[in-house]
């Protein structure tokens, strides 16, 4: 019996170094703190920039913080990756990339 | 390499106080995802306003389990609105598929408290031992009988609960039917 993990964890974060959403919202070089909640409660998915530097707040990889959706993600690389690996002939090299890729979430 | 778990046990406590309830969100062995003290204000049906933001919780979180605090055990002291409470939480959880789990608070201090006797601070410190990063700054100072309860001891009834629910799980993977020692389980 086991969920499926939560799209983020930056309310634990947040929470477990005692700072405001206020406080995020700043760090962010936001004006208000309405777009850290959004995050938290999964209605909104930050940009690179600042999944970064949410990554230099929490020191903690985007992988981490974002951990359902970096697994729905490389699910989805997965099953592309298998499709490129069954497209590719046996002899080209690149099918063995593909193969690796694929097999990613065995390791 | 990505060592994420894809999947993970999650339990949710509820712990109604006065002005609302304590959660805590606990993921796996150890992690704690959220946790603190929704509360309610003004006149009117508390328990009617409290219900949707306990569904909210269970919407967001998808917890296996939810666990609370068996308010009609024998010897609870807990109020009637609590009592009547309880069961419309353990109706809302169970729609949502989540199983419930309702413990004494003789069961909780007994796992959790040396001796299995003690104050409500006596576990928080328990509670806030476990979990010293991200409760040790919200421990309320011991309360004198002058004082009311701080209303964030919720936050420490609701981890307490979260605790009790792993320790048993821990249990069942132990050929001892001793209980261990909390902070080995959790460490």
């Amino acid at each position: 019996m086991s969920s499926p993990q939560l799209s983020n964890y930056l309310v634990s974060n947040r929470k477990r170094l005692a700072l405001s959403q206020k406080e995020v919202a700043f760090l962010l070089g936001n004006k208000g703190g309405a777009k850290v909640s959004r995050y938290e409660r999964f209605d909104r998915e930050p940009s690179l920039e600042t999944a970064l530097a949410l990554e230099v707040i929490f020191q903690r990889s985007p992988s981490e913080l974002f951990s359902g959706l970096y697994q729905k993600v490389e699910q989805e690389v997965i099953e592309r990756a298998k499709t490129l690996a069954s497209r590719t002939g046996q002899g080209n090299p690149k099918r063995q990339i593909f193969t690796n890729i694929a097999n990613r979430s065995l390791n | 390499m990505n060592t994420i778990d894809s999947k993970q046990f999650r339990v949710l406590a509820i712990a109604p106080v006065t002005r609302g309830f304590g959660f805590a969100v606990l993921e796996g062995q150890d992690t704690l995802v959220n946790w603190g003290v929704k509360v309610v204000s003004g006149k009117g049906n508390k328990n009617a306003k409290l219900l949707p933001k306990v569904e909210e919780l269970i919407a967001h979180y998808q917890p296996d389990v939810l666990v609370m605090e068996d308010a009609s055990a024998k010897g609870s002291l807990r109020r009637s609105r609590i009592q009547r409470l309880v069961p419309q939480i353990i109706k809302v959880a169970k729609a949502s598929k989540a199983n419930v789990k309702l413990f004494s608070r003789e069961q909780v201090m007994k796992l959790l408290v040396p001796d299995g006797q003690g104050t409500k601070h006596d576990l928080a410190e328990i509670v806030a031992g476990e979990f010293p990063e991200q409760l040790g700054s919200k421990l309320p100072p011991k309360r004198t009988a002058a004082m009311r309860e701080n209303y964030q001891m919720g936050i420490f009834d609701a981890v307490g609960l979260v605790m009790v629910v792993r320790l048993k799980q821990a249990m069942l993977y132990l050929p001892s039917t001793n209980p261990p020692a909390t902070s080995s389980i959790f460490q």
